[in-house]
């Protein structure tokens, strides 16, 4: 009975925030996020598990009451990508305004002919940010999980179109032949590199305590020979947002041997992320203990 | 058809690295994945690659790859078919 009633609470919500954004726009659906997730917070304690995991790490000398409002911060700015999403899906000239820090040397690495593999992570707007590749004029594939799949099928079917294709990652051997495949041709790969969900993995530092992160995209850039970009995007005003590369790896070509090759890459993405965080402290939406999984 | 297979067998234990892995032990019906030699998704990166390198072949999909990636045999039966077309 209890999940019936909380899933129709979450439909209700949902359509009350479809219609604030029909009516009244980004701003008003905005102004009424501020009560919703007051009220969320102050009442919901599963929201205070999954998110209190990072923010206890990033703000290690923050009071309880402090950490109680990092959450809400935190979930404020998750709710104001998602009233974004929506906004841009139901009103299809709605636009953010961006930046695309050193896409230059994105195009320069493409211009190589070995594929790129870009790693993302769950910060910032990132479908809002992907929807930049689209430029690109090579082809671009995103492995995914079924649920990041749906949330970016859902954003882009709305907005008329994907940026890039999806390769299933529970596909056969995890979709790794078509990703290859893609880099032999010269193509973007899309992965997300910060949660590990199977398969190989290297123990690496993180906000000063241990995480296991996944390796295939360093594996997978090793063997085709291409070059790693971290690539994540961030929400910096109303309407705007910076897209922005943080680092570029080149995983095979330091000596080391593969397993410390592996490890090396996960440890510079990780200090890569903790780069972000630092910058965008409330745009962590890794909702999940990635220290204990 | 035999020398492709001996070719392959060599080159799966050379250069995925397979320890006290022989050759002339891996059954041409063995699987190579799971429960057969054990290989991985990140095993089947390099095999993608290896193939390309050596034969020219480019394995395109998942699907091509499981019918690819089921034995040796079923290995050297796709680069027979696919190399005419390589060339």
């Amino acid at each position: 009975m209890l999940p019936r009633i909380k899933k129709r609470l979450e439909w209700l919500g949902h359509f009350f925030f479809y219609c604030m954004l029909t009516i009244g726009g980004q701003r008003t659906a905005y102004f009424f996020l501020y009560p919703v997730i007051f009220t969320y917070v102050l009442g919901s304690r599963k929201i205070h598990r999954q998110a209190l995991p990072y923010l206890r790490r990033r703000f290690p000398d923050h009071s309880r009451s402090q950490l109680f409002f990092d959450v809400f911060k935190n979930v404020l700015s998750f709710g104001k990508v998602l009233v974004d999403r929506g906004w841009m899906g139901l009103n299809q000239r709605a636009e953010l305004t961006g930046t695309f820090t050193d896409s230059d040397r994105l195009r320069a690495l493409i211009r190589e002919g070995n594929g790129v593999v870009i790693l993302l992570a769950h910060v910032g707007n990132w479908q809002t940010s992907l929807a930049r590749l689209d430029a690109l004029e090579v082809g671009v594939h995103a492995l995914m999980e079924f649920d990041e799949q749906s949330v970016s099928k859902h954003f882009f079917e709305l907005r008329g179109k994907a940026p890039f294709r999806i390769i299933d990652v529970h596909g056969f051997m995890g979709g790794m032949i078509e990703a290859t495949t893609a880099l032999q041709q010269g193509d973007l790969v899309l992965m997300m590199a910060d949660r590990l969900h199977q398969g190989r993995h290297a123990r690496v530092p993180f906000l000063n305590d241990q995480v296991r992160l996944p390796v295939s995209a360093y594996h997978l850039a090793m063997t085709a020979g291409s070059p790693v970009v971290i690539l994540f995007g961030a929400k910096t005003g109303r309407r705007e947002y910076a897209l922005k590369i943080w680092d570029i790896l080149y995983p095979g070509q330091s000596g080391l041997s593969r397993e410390e090759e592996l490890t090396a890459s996960a440890r510079k993405f990780a200090a890569a992320l903790e780069r972000y965080v630092e910058q965008y402290p409330y745009q962590w939406y890794n909702f999940f203990d990635i220290w204990q999984q | 058809m035999n020398d492709l297979k001996k070719e392959l067998k060599e080159m799966l234990v050379r250069d995925l690295k397979l320890q006290d892995v022989d050759p002339a032990g891996i059954g041409d019906d063995d699987p190579l994945f799971e429960e057969g030699l054990g290989l991985d998704s990140l095993d089947a990166v390099e095999l993608v690659v290896l193939i390309n390198k050596h034969y020219g072949i480019q394995i395109k999909d998942m699907e091509e790859g499981r019918i690819a990636f089921a034995s040796v045999n079923a290995l050297a039966d796709y680069i027979t078919r696919h190399q005419g077309q390589a060339d």
